[in-house]
């Protein structure tokens, strides 16, 4: 720990982490103080690191390279092997330990979505481009999350995109796991994953997830593989002209950044460049937007914990916002803020769609 | 405190849909992940905190085969000190094969203890019988359902009984004793692979198995795997989500439940 | 002669009902019946059984292996082997069984459903009812089941006569298990066996984070709530709730099972209930076996569907 310590050490207490924080104020969540404590090694509560949305807010802001995301990884690490976590982040360490998916269903159904698409997906060994679709547990699995898996495949199979699966050998990206603190199983699904990259030859990833986007180009190591969001691909298919937009949208959209897309990932335009495309489509904008797109708080195990006290929920803000903006729906790009913010919207009568849902209406 | 707590490795099948093959000859668990069986994670959970209080060690104890050693890893993370595999290539599909020989082990290997533990069933078999036929070749007193510990000292233990419709009954053991821990008496907690990765480092005791099986022969045997005989089944109502929610609301109302 | 031995429950001065599958089993083996009980004043229908014989000990010193094999002896010194002993499947049986298996050195198969009796073929579960195994005896016997509850019971029939009956003499209590007492649960929670409706939820549920929205589909149908196991074990729900045989047996007017798969623990604390809904993603669920009206769908869209038409 003397690494993380000094690192630790450099820290000002300037005060920007907080600022930029979706949990400061409304929670007993205060990042600067956590980081204080840590200078002094001090007690901290066990619950306390559980707040962290992963949203790497701090981490960007910081002027004197903290990193305090990462600390919080490390503080959650220590919880995590002395086997004192929440409940249910233990059933979803557990379930991904012996299915490779954090709600433990079964591995041998990761391909089930791909009946809901009337051609056949091959599996990547058997393609030529090697070019992965690289689906992951939320999009192989939720009902909610699998339309974004089928709406992928047919716009490149519409497109001429040649593509395959990994279907069951495809394990759990990790970059929840490896957040919830989980260092050693993140290892595991990174180096099974890689194995299976390696066997087929893989050259190319199109993740569907953010969250799955952010492990693979940045936490998996020296790969040599392009790693892409859909958004990237999807937006250069309409640019070269491979994929055409013919159908009209005669509505408001406004567009959510999602912190691992934007934010961590600086993937800000290959979204909006989709949307303007659209016919007829007007693009409206949140006040907090781009690289200050408010968190909406599902991310580093927050799928998996309710924490106490939290306050008005950021989706609320969010969906709020958006009404007053005169949106005719919300479009974003991450299963985990389509799931967070739906909730809210639901009760006002809010869409909101995933980018490739909106694609399916027009194309 | 010395505990054995016996912890078998069993095919995670909640999820998956078991196909027969060869004939009803076998199971095919080819693609099915493995884990420590539920009720055996609280047994071991359970020991681990008595022994905590008390003294003394746990020491895990699998029989199956070579990768039966996870269980015993995932046990020395969770606090066991020691790990025994007794190990074998075959199914036991007969409960007082596998009482007989553990028993056989317990003599052979004078292997010392205070109490067992098992849990009540494993997940595959569920035939919940060897923690009982197990003390019973042992002349010892024995407990199953076990949902609480009370006390756990002077050679007794004082313990709950999980029974039906919600009642319990509060039980007196002399020590040594044989008890089945019931799932739900206590929250075991989490195992990560680190603290497996550092669990490795213990030496873990291997025993061929037909060491232990001179004294018995098979009481029973399985001569066929079937699935379940599907009964009438249900009227499904399919068709719109929103028209489903009508003809449910349309049950209640003629089953006199809801206006 | 031969004879089966029924070893009855009683528990809290009542014959349990899942006896009479104990009795059945022994009418398909066509032999004399024997049931051991203690001694007790119980409302029995003694006409099921050939003899009786009775044990002069406390029902939870009668249900208690330690005790239990010392009368087993005594019952054998009398009359001879049994072909067969017969414990009901539930907590005591099988502690029972198991125990008396060991201690006799006979053969056990526990959780026994079905029985073929040309081949001598027993059906027992495994992996929770997705599949069974055909099991026999390597020898001819004695032997010692434990049967399902409602699988046996419509062979259980009068006998023309009343039963022989006699008291064993004393037993010897063993003091290496004692009873100390009951213990009741909170009583100040609702009791889900006398709701006319129950909306009972389980692990397809997802996560703790559903149950509000379901507490609120309750309400609006004027349902009770309860569950299944696992939500139990999660502490979703509060343990006076739980439905099933390590929970309470439940005969609603509907019982209303949103993402159950249905476990046979928990199919026995709910197949009796009147008119059986359920609603799971899986077509496979056993549940729908069981189940009046099935329906293939996320229960939580169905919830959420549900609600919107229940608000108007």
């Amino acid at each position: 720990m003397g690494d993380n310590l000094a690192g630790v050490l450099t820290c000002i207490q300037c005060g920007k982490c907080t600022g930029s924080c979706p949990e400061s104020g409304k929670t007993p969540f205060n990042i600067r103080v956590l980081i204080r404590k840590k200078q002094f090694q001090s007690v901290i509560a066990e619950g306390i690191p559980w707040f962290c949305t992963s949203c790497g807010a701090c981490t960007i802001r910081c002027p004197r390279d903290v990193k305090p995301s990462e600390v919080i990884i490390q503080m959650r690490s220590l919880l995590v092997e002395n086997g004192k976590i929440p409940l249910t982040i233990q059933k979803a360490l557990e379930n991904t330990f012996v299915q490779r998916n954090p709600w433990g269903r079964s591995r041998n159904k990761r391909a089930s979505w791909t009946e809901s698409v009337d051609f056949r997906i091959p599996h990547i060994s058997e393609t030529k481009d090697k070019r992965l679709l690289f689906v992951c547990c939320i999009q192989a699995y939720d009902p909610r999350c699998m339309v974004i898996s089928a709406n992928i495949a047919k716009i490149l199979q519409k497109s001429g995109l040649e593509f395959g699966i990994l279907g069951e050998e495809e394990a759990c990206c990790g970059n929840e796991i490896r957040r919830i603190g989980e260092t050693g199983l993140f290892e595991e699904l990174q180096e099974e994953n890689i194995a299976a990259f390696k066997e087929y030859g893989v050259k190319e990833i199109i993740a569907l997830s953010p969250h799955c986007m952010n492990a693979l180009k940045k936490e998996y190591g020296y790969h040599g593989i392009k790693i892409f969001h859909y958004t990237e691909v999807v937006s250069d298919l309409i640019k070269g002209g491979r994929l055409k937009l013919e159908g009209v949208y005669d509505k408001n959209v406004i567009y959510h950044d999602p912190c691992f897309l934007g934010k961590q990932n600086g993937i800000f335009d290959a979204p909006r460049i989709i949307l303007n495309f659209i016919n007829n489509l007007k693009l409206l904008e949140f006040s907090r937007t781009r690289e200050n797109s408010l968190c909406c708080e599902s991310g580093g195990g927050r799928m998996f914990y309710e924490v106490e006290n939290s306050g008005q929920r950021n989706s609320d803000i969010r969906v709020q916002e958006a009404i007053a903006n005169g949106a005719d729906l919300i479009a974003t790009s991450c299963p985990f803020c389509l799931m967070t913010l739906e909730d809210p919207a639901k009760e006002k009568e809010l869409p909101v769609k995933d980018i490739s849902e909106i694609l399916m209406e027009v194309i | 405190m010395n505990i054995l707590v016996f912890a078998k490795r069993v095919a995670a099948a909640q999820e998956e849909e078991l196909r027969i093959v060869n004939d009803g000859q076998g199971v095919d668990l080819a693609k099915v992940p493995f884990k420590m069986n539920d009720w055996d994670n609280y047994a071991i959970e359970e020991a681990v905190r008595i022994v905590e209080k008390t003294g003394g060690a746990v020491t895990a104890v699998s029989i199956g085969d070579a990768e039966s050693d996870d269980v015993l890893r995932r046990a020395i993370a969770m606090g066991a000190k020691d790990g025994f595999l007794i190990e074998t290539s075959e199914t036991i599909h007969d409960p007082n094969e596998r009482a007989s020989v553990i028993s056989d082990f317990l003599k052979k290997e004078s292997t010392p203890f205070d109490a067992i533990f098992t849990g009540v069933q494993s997940e595959d078999d569920q035939f919940a019988s060897v923690g009982g036929i197990l003390a019973a070749r042992l002349g010892l007193p024995y407990a199953s359902m076990i949902i609480g510990i009370d006390s756990f000292e002077n050679g007794q233990v004082t313990a709950r009984r999980e029974l039906e419709g919600g009642l319990r009954e509060r039980i007196k053991l002399t020590l040594p004793c044989v008890l089945s821990i019931q799932s739900g008496i206590n929250e075991p907690r989490y195992v990560s692979i680190m603290g497996v990765r550092k669990a490795s480092k213990v030496d873990r005791k291997i025993f061929p198995m037909n060491n232990y099986q001179e004294n018995f022969s098979n009481m029973i045997e399985i001569i066929k795997w079937v699935y379940p005989e599907k009964k009438a089944g249900a009227t499904m109502l399919t068709g719109e989500l929103s028209n489903i929610c009508k003809d449910v609301l349309g049950i209640l109302k003629e089953n006199g439940v809801c206006q | 002669m031969s004879y089966a031995l029924v070893v009855s429950e009683i528990r809290r001065g009542l014959f349990e009902d899942r006896n009479l599958d104990s009795i059945g089993f022994s009418n398909l083996l066509q032999r004399n019946i024997t049931l051991l009980i203690p001694e007790g004043d119980y409302k029995i229908n003694e006409k099921f059984v050939n003899n009786i014989i009775k044990v002069r000990i406390e029902e939870s010193s009668f249900l208690n292996p330690l005790n239990m094999i010392t009368a087993l002896e005594k019952v054998i010194n009398l009359k001879g082997n049994p072909d067969v002993i017969i414990f009901t499947l539930s907590s005591s049986g099988t502690e029972l069984a198991s125990y008396a298996s060991g201690h006799f050195k006979l053969p056990l198969i526990t959780d026994v459903s079905g029985y073929d009796k040309e081949k001598g073929i027993f059906l027992k579960s495994y992996y929770s009812d997705k599949i069974f195994g055909q099991f026999k005896l390597t020898d001819t016997g004695p032997f010692i089941i434990t049967v399902r509850s409602g699988s046996f019971k419509d062979n259980a029939v009068e006998k023309a006569s009343l039963p022989a009956s006699e008291t064993l003499e004393e037993i010897q209590i063993s003091k290496n298990r004692t009873f100390i007492e009951y213990i009741e649960e909170d009583s100040t929670e609702i009791d889900i066996t006398k709701a006319e409706f129950l909306l009972s939820v389980g692990r397809g549920i997802g996560n703790q984070d559903e149950i509000a929205g379901y507490e609120e589909l309750a309400a609006l149908l004027k349902a009770v709530i309860s569950g299944s196991r696992p939500v139990i074990d999660k502490m979703w729900l509060p343990k006076p709730r739980q439905v099933g045989t390590s929970g309470k047996t439940v005969k609603p007017k509907v019982y209303f099972a949103m993402g159950i798969s249905g476990a046979f623990q928990h199919i026995a604390g709910m197949k009796d209930s009147d008119c059986i809904i359920a609603v799971n993603k899986d077509p496979q669920a056993p549940i729908f076996q069981y189940a009046h009206y099935g329906i293939v769908a996320d229960a939580n869209k169905l919830r959420d569907n549900l609600k919107v038409i229940m608000k108007g």
